[in-house]
Parts: structure tokens; C-alpha cells; sequence
């Protein structure tokens, strides 16, 4: 039963996967982006094989004549003959495989204008920043939430309460500008951005250090905006369930209330916290690309600022609303698992179902 | 208890049941007074606010050109810079004195300045605008009265006269101002040179002048020393018009300062007040927009899918299913770009991604009451598929539904903010999260800054705020399955 959970979920994210491709296929293709990007991508094509052919052919006319006939058979390969809807299929192909051609300004690090290369590089350094801040979330909101569910409607509790709504309230990116203007240019305790010093210190712990000292303020950012709407769910899910018939019976049975926490109440809220996470995913996924770019971040979302501003890269732009979404699909299986773990009664899927 | 899924008891009349259990909840009735007050804010915005304040005004640098650059506000004197001078800018249409002599007419204007601060003026600037003249040019004379009694001759200009081929009334300086800067005029150095050698016995150097002319145009010398001359000036404009109907339209003086308005000037010099202002309908139409529509759609569908059921249930349910939980901003941020930078389809594809959460719970609901007592009666008499849904259905989930409109309205004004923030903002419609891109873009955030970045986002939370805390006090009257809603945010 709980592997049916598993497969539906599995089977739902692929069609987020594919319905997003399709999405951004077809926008592209109504909108002309795709024509001109593999107009682009044959272009290099030719430039490369022109001083091949120019070797064998000396007369320039019939260089051109030739380049030009090799544009055609080029243009018939990638099915620029054909109607932008006909190439639908090998379009998404293509953005699966990140074969999107070159940057117009952006490089690698290393000094790549491949679309791949761009984008796959800065992956870790966003994998780094977000599960950094969804673990630190979920162990403060955890610890936090079930003991403010044990004093429900206490002062403590309402105070918790506004304050999760006015957390659900706050742009991540403003409190990431605001704990610059405070903890880096008023009292410069963190640097205001960037991933490492300059020049960078050796290699090893220095460095390791160096990067800590830098995610501070980043971290920090994501994990108070959303600290506040995970508390709440937690809270809430462990009043739920501990109001529920089966802790009455066992409260009935006169078994401690320490036990009762721990093994009936705690033990069951364990999945649908784990479902909080999730609902929460998204939010911080989003957080993670405005929160990179105010900070100077190399991931992916301080990649969307820098394809966005000055002379726009679209194809940098595509890979990079492809690998979110991949990024998602992913974390979200890994948290679909946790869950299935977590949770090893027969009616999980229902019962979560219900919560949520 | 969310097992019962019908949600509150019917009410024939739900959104005021709604608004009955609104002011009685605590955060209900905040939310309802930031709300009413956030609403009359902005609706004396629209009526005071020119029509075209974005494209005439605010994206007119021209327009802003006499404000100070990235100054903070005239109240930060108040906190930490209590030397600063306050901007200022006189300007008047109506001369405060006219006279007449045979030769000519005169129009005088009076500008006086109280002068206290510790720190001499920016700038001095005389601005003239719309000069109209019949036969003679007239001869504009600007002077800087002190409260030392020396008088300083800034400027004497003659407009420039009448061109071949044109006929009067010529009119001058009707779209480009006439402008004069004191500090750098020769004339006005002089000037002031000769007040310093005959009050104080002070020989000033052409390069002291051009340094430090309005140090020492509102200074004085103690002991060898410059400095700040504290008291009421007057810049005195004289405009000496030949003929009857010879006019200046507006004069103006601008006395330059380190400090600015009620919320400072960005790096344009714009009033930050009034971009803030401004943003306010704008943010209100947003959240508003955004929800109604996500929610329309969103019950539509859920009626729809939980009424109909079959395959229509299942494709609107599989749908639904996958467009949940698409994550919205990367999304948003491609849409946006391949389409443009337009206000409408933002809000449009926020709906686009917004309805499903609803429409999983509305059919839900459905599900549960399309066999209840009250469906099977209705059926039972012959009523239509139509009455039932809207007189039987519908407003069992109706409390449900209009707590989900509130709930929509902050999550959308968070992802125009974010878009924006991103430079996806609409140009031709300046919004909170575009001023403080702005800011993030020209380095205000690491020059300090503050009253660029933090007022935006201060607004952009109140409103989020202001819309949590009415679905809050809502929470316990609808449900407390509200928590399981979709939300998205950036």
C-alpha cells in the first residue's frame, strides 16, 4: 500500500517533469525562441566547419555555395523546415539533455559558454544552500512545534502563532537585504556576499570556514522565512493527532503522559510533519533563487538574475527552469521516501491524505 | 473538526457571516482596520495621483532633476544627522510684488530661506519657466539678501529675443527650464567676492570660490575662520517685463541639502514618498485581482469535478494534481520573460498556478454533499443541475471559499514583489518590489542605504500582513484544513 503512495508520487512527478517541458517547449516554439536558437546553434556549426572546408575549396564563391548548401542539409537535421510544433518531441529532448547551444555573455567558471556547463556547475552550490537551510528548519521547526502543541493556546503559543503568520508574510530576499544593511554594512560581522573571500584562503579548513562564514547570512535568511509557517504546521499537525481517539485510549489505560507523547503522539505526527516539509519545498526553492541573488551566491538562482540582467540569455534561462524543476522533483521523491519510512502502517497514504 | 469536510453549517448569507466572525476574532479586527486603512490610502492615491504618474512623472528623470540624489529622510536630522540641511525647493507661480514705471513693469518675487543648519547648502539653483514676452526680451536680476545685510548678485540675464521669421508673443523656456547653478557663475563670484572684502576684509581666490560658493554664500568669517552664517536669507528675482503682457509663469528656487521629504530620494532624485504611495493601489490590485479570479476559477472547477465526477472529475483531478505541484517561480520567471514584462500576464499566470489547492478541496466538499439529505431532496423535487450546484452546493462552501480569497491575496503580492525584485518587473508600472530592485541594483543595499530598501519591504509585508490576519481570523469559522492549502511564495 505505502509503495502505491510512492508510486503515484513518482508517477505525478514525471508529469510535472514532462508537462513543464512541454510548457517551456511550446512557449518557445509559438514565441520563435527555438527557431532562432538552433538558427544559432547551426551558425556555429558552420563557422567550425569553415575552415575545413575553406582547405579543401580555394575559390571563395564556391566556399560560400557550399557552406550555404551545408546550412540547408544542417536546417533539414534540426527541423527548422518544419513547423516549430512538428519539432515539439526533439525540443524536449533537447532540454533534457541541456542541449541548448552557447550563452551569448555568460561563461563558466572555467570559462565555458556552453548552456551545460553554466548551469551544471553552479548546481552544488544551490544543493549546499538549500538542504543546509531545510535541515536547520525542520530540526529548530520540530523541536519548537511539538512543544508549543503541548501548550496550546498558551501566550507563548498565540505569540508563535502571529509570528508565523507575519514570517509567511515576509519576502526571504527582503530579510536577506535587511540582514546585510544590519550584520554586514552596519556591525560587518558577515561578509555581504559572494561564497568565499578574495583572494581565497588554501584549500581545506580555511576554505571550509571561509564558505561557512559566508552561508551564514544566506542561511539564515531562508531559514527565518521559513521557520515561521513550519512551526505552525507542525504545531497544528501534533494538536490534531493529539486529541485523536487513539491517545485517549491509551491516556484511558492510564499509561504516563511522557510515554503517551513520545509513542502515540509523536510517533504518529512524524509522517504528516514530514508532509509540511514538503508543502513547504516549493516556497523555499523560490526563496533559494531570490536569496542567492541578493547575496551574491554562485547557484542556479543568482544564475536567473545574471541571465535576466544585461543582455538576456534565454537558452541560460531555459536549462535553468528545467534543473528547478528537476531540482524539485528530486528533493521532493527524497521526501516522499522519508515519508513511506516514517511511516510503515498499511493505511499511510489515506490517512496523510486527510491531514493535508 | 476537519473530519466533517461539509465545513460550517449552511448560511444563506456567508460572506456576512464571515465578516461577523471576523470582528470577532482579535486578529480579525486588526486586519479589518490595517485593511480599511490601506483600502482609503489607496483610493485617495488614485484620486489625487495624476493619471499618468508613471510614464509623465516617475519615469521622467527631467522631472526629478532639482531633487537631491540617494538622500535620507528630513526627520533622519531627528535621529543621527542633526547637522543636516533639509532639501528645498520654493517655487511660485504668483509674483509677491508687482510694480509699474513708465519705462516697464517689474515682478518681483521673494524667497526667503531660514538657514540653521550646521552644513552649507549643496547647491543654489534659480529656475525660471514659461517666459511670454510681446516686443523686448525681459531682464531676470537674481540676489541673494543675507541676514548680514549684504546682498550678493547671483545672476542678471537677458532672454534671449526675438528669432527671424518669428512673430510674437514669443515664448521661451516652456519645456526646457531656464536653469542657473550659482556656484561656477563669474559673475556671482565676483559678487560675493566684493561682499567678503567690504564686510570682513577678506580677498577670496577664484578657486575658493568655485570650491566653496555656498559655504560662503551662507557663511561668515569669525576670527579667520568660515563659518555656517546662521538666519533668515532672501533670494530676491526680479523679472523686468516690457510690455502688458510679459510674464514669467513659475519661478523657483532650490536651495540644495543632504536630507529629503518625508521618505528620502532614490538615485534619480525621485520622492520616494510618492513611488511608495504610489505602489500601494497597485500592490491592493494585485493581491485582489489575482485571488478573485484564482478563486473563481478554482471553485468553478472543484463544482465542476466533484458534481460532475466521471472522467471530466478524473482529467480536472489529474490536472489539478500536477499543476500543484509545479514549483511556481522558476516557472513564473520563464513565462515572464519569454512574454514580456507585463503586468497582466504576471497576475495571469499566478492564476494559472494558483487554482488547484481549491479546487481539490471544493470537490471534496462536493463529494460529501452531493449525497447529503439536502442534495437528494432537491433532486428528489426535480430541481436542475444548475439550482443545485448554486443554491444547494455552492453555499456550503462558500465561507470556505471567500477565506481562500483572502489567502490567495498576500502570496500573490509576495511573487509580483519577488519578479520583480529579479528585474521581471512591468517598467510602465512602478511597484514596491521595482524600487527596491532599483536600490538592490545601483548598490543602495551596500552603501547603506536604508530608506530605499527598507519602506518598500516594509509595505510589501504590511499588505501580505494585513491579508494573513484576516484569513486568520477567518481560520475559525471555516476550517482548519485552511493550513493544508497550497501556497506560493517567493
Amino acid at each position: 500500500m505505502f509503495l502505491r503512495r510512492l508510486v503515484i508520487r513518482a508517477l505525478t512527478m514525471l508529469a510535472v517533469l514532462v508537462a513543464v517541458q512541454i510548457l517551456v517547449v511550446v512557449s518557445l516554439g509559438a514565441t520563435g525562441y527555438s527557431d532562432r536558437m538552433l538558427q544559432a546553434v547551426i551558425g556555429e556549426q558552420l563557422r567550425g566547419m569553415r575552415p575545413g572546408l575553406a582547405e579543401t575549396i580555394r575559390d571563395p564563391d564556391e566556399l560560400e555555395a557550399a557552406l550555404a548548401a551545408q546550412r540547408i542539409e544542417l536546417e533539414q537535421a534540426y527541423g527548422l523546415d518544419r513547423p516549430w510544433y512538428a519539432r515539439i518531441p526533439s525540443m524536449v529532448m533537447r532540454v533534457f539533455r541541456l542541449d541548448l547551444g552557447e550563452a551569448h555573455t555568460l561563461r563558466s567558471f572555467s570559462g565555458s559558454n556552453r548552456v551545460a556547463d553554466i548551469v551544471l556547475e553552479r548546481i552544488p552550490n544551490t544543493i549546499i544552500l538549500l538542504t543546509t537551510a531545510m535541515a536547520i528548519t525542520a530540526v529548530v521547526g520540530i523541536a519548537v512545534g511539538t512543544r508549543l502543541a503541548g501548550r496550546a493556546g498558551s501566550r507563548i503559543d498565540r505569540a508563535v502563532s502571529y509570528g508565523s503568520a507575519v514570517s509567511y508574510a515576509l519576502p526571504a530576499w527582503w530579510v536577506g537585504i535587511l540582514l546585510i544593511l544590519v550584520l554586514a554594512f552596519r556591525f560587518p560581522i558577515f561578509p555581504s556576499g559572494g561564497m568565499y573571500s578574495a583572494p581565497p584562503p588554501p584549500a581545506g579548513l580555511p576554505r571550509f570556514f571561509d564558505l561557512l562564514h559566508h552561508a551564514a547570512l544566506p542561511v539564515l535568511t531562508l531559514v527565518l522565512a521559513s521557520l515561521g509557517p513550519y512551526i505552525y504546521v507542525v504545531r497544528t499537525m501534533t494538536i490534531t493527532i493529539a486529541q485523536g481517539d487513539h491517545v485517549l485510549a491509551a491516556r484511558a489505560k492510564g499509561i504516563p503522559e511522557r510515554t503517551i507523547s513520545r509513542r502515540h503522539v509523536l510517533r504518529v505526527a512524524a509522517p504528516p510533519i514530514v508532509t509540511g516539509l514538503i508543502l513547504g519545498l516549493a516556497g523555499t526553492l523560490g526563496g533559494s533563487i531570490l536569496v542567492e541573488t541578493v547575496f551574491g551566491w554562485q547557484g542556479m538562482g543568482r544564475l536567473y538574475y545574471e541571465a535576466i540582467a544585461g543582455t538576456p540569455d534565454e537558452m541560460v534561462i531555459v536549462a535553468l527552469t528545467f534543473m528547478f524543476t528537476l531540482l524539485y522533483v528530486g528533493a521532493r521523491m527524497i521526501l516522499e521516501v522519508l515519508y513511506v519510512l516514517l511511516d510503515p502502517r498499511v493505511e499511510a497514504g489515506e490517512r496523510a491524505e486527510a491531514v493535508r | 473538526m476537519s473530519g466533517s469536510a461539509a465545513g460550517p453549517p449552511p448560511g444563506k448569507r456567508p460572506l456576512r457571516k464571515l465578516i461577523r466572525g471576523l470582528r470577532a476574532s482579535a486578529p480579525g479586527r486588526v486586519g479589518l482596520v490595517l485593511l480599511a486603512f490601506l483600502v482609503v490610502t489607496a483610493v485617495a492615491v488614485l484620486i489625487i495621483y495624476p493619471r499618468d504618474f508613471a510614464s509623465a512623472y516617475w519615469s521622467n528623470p527631467a522631472h526629478w532633476a532639482d531633487n537631491p540624489r540617494s538622500v535620507p529622510p528630513a526627520w533622519a536630522r531627528l535621529v543621527y544627522r542633526p547637522g543636516a540641511l533639509r532639501h528645498r525647493i520654493i517655487s511660485s507661480t504668483e509674483p509677491t510684488e508687482r510694480e509699474e514705471t513708465a519705462r516697464a513693469h517689474f515682478s518681483r518675487w521673494d524667497f526667503p530661506v531660514d538657514y540653521q543648519a550646521a552644513e552649507p547648502p549643496t547647491s543654489i539653483v534659480v529656475t525660471l519657466r514659461e517666459v511670454t514676452f510681446a516686443a523686448r526680451p525681459p531682464i531676470v536680476t537674481a540676489t541673494l539678501v543675507r541676514p548680514d545685510g549684504g546682498e550678493v548678485r547671483l545672476f542678471r540675464e537677458v532672454i534671449s529675443g526675438a528669432r527671424p521669421g518669428e512673430s510674437a508673443p514669443y515664448v521661451r523656456h516652456a519645456e526646457e527650464p531656464f536653469r542657473h547653478v550659482a556656484r561656477g557663475d563669474g559673475a556671482a563670484g565676483e559678487s560675493l567676492a566684493g561682499h567678503y572684502e567690504a564686510a570682513y576684509g577678506v580677498a577670496l581666490d577664484s578657486a575658493r570660490l568655485r570650491d566653496a560658493f555656498e559655504a560662503l554664500a551662507f557663511g561668515h568669517v569669525v576670527e579667520g575662520d568660515l563659518e555656517p552664517l546662521h538666519g533668515e536669507y532672501t533670494l530676491r528675482l526680479e523679472a523686468m517685463l516690457a510690455g502688458e503682457e510679459d510674464a514669467v509663469t513659475e519661478a523657483r528656487l532650490v536651495v540644495g541639502g543632504s536630507v529629503f521629504g518625508v521618505m528620502g530620494t532614490d538615485a534619480w532624485g525621485r520622492d520616494l514618498a510618492l513611488g511608495l504611495l504610489y505602489g500601494l493601489p497597485i500592490a491592493l490590485a494585485i493581491g485582489l485581482a489575482t485571488s478573485t479570479v484564482s478563486t473563481l476559477l478554482g471553485t468553478a472547477l472543484g463544482l465542476v469535478s466533484g458534481y460532475t465526477g466521471g472522467r471530466t472529475d478524473l482529467v480536472i483531478q489529474r490536472a489539478a494534481d500536477i499543476v500543484a505541484n509545479i514549483p511556481v517561480l522558476p516557472l513564473l520567471i520563464f513565462l515572464v520573460f519569454i512574454g514580456g514584462s507585463r503586468l497582466w500576464l504576471i497576475l495571469a499566470v499566478l492564476v494559472a498556478f494558483s487554482w488547484p489547492g481549491l479546487t481539490i478541496m471544493v470537490r471534496t466538499m462536493v463529494l460529501q454533499l452531493r449525497h447529503g439529505p439536502e442534495v437528494e431532496a432537491a433532486v428528489s423535487l426535480g430541481a436542475s443541475r444548475g439550482r443545485i450546484i448554486a443554491y444547494h452546493v455552492f453555499p456550503h462552501t462558500a465561507s470556505y471559499v471567500f477565506a481562500q480569497l483572502v489567502f490567495f491575496a498576500p502570496s500573490a503580492v509576495l511573487a509580483e514583489a519577488g519578479l520583480s525584485f529579479l528585474g521581471l518587473g512591468d517598467p510602465r508600472i512602478p511597484t514596491w518590489g521595482q524600487i527596491l530592485e532599483h536600490g538592490f541594483r545601483t548598490g543602495a543595499v551596500f552603501l547603506g542605504y536604508w530608506w530605499w530598501v527598507i519602506p518598500p519591504g516594509l509595505l510589501i509585508v504590511l499588505t501580505a500582513v494585513t491579508f494573513m490576519l484576516l484569513a486568520l481570523g477567518m481560520e475559525s469559522i471555516v476550517d482548519p484544513r485552511l493550513k493544508g492549502a497550497r501556497m506560493w511564495r517567493s
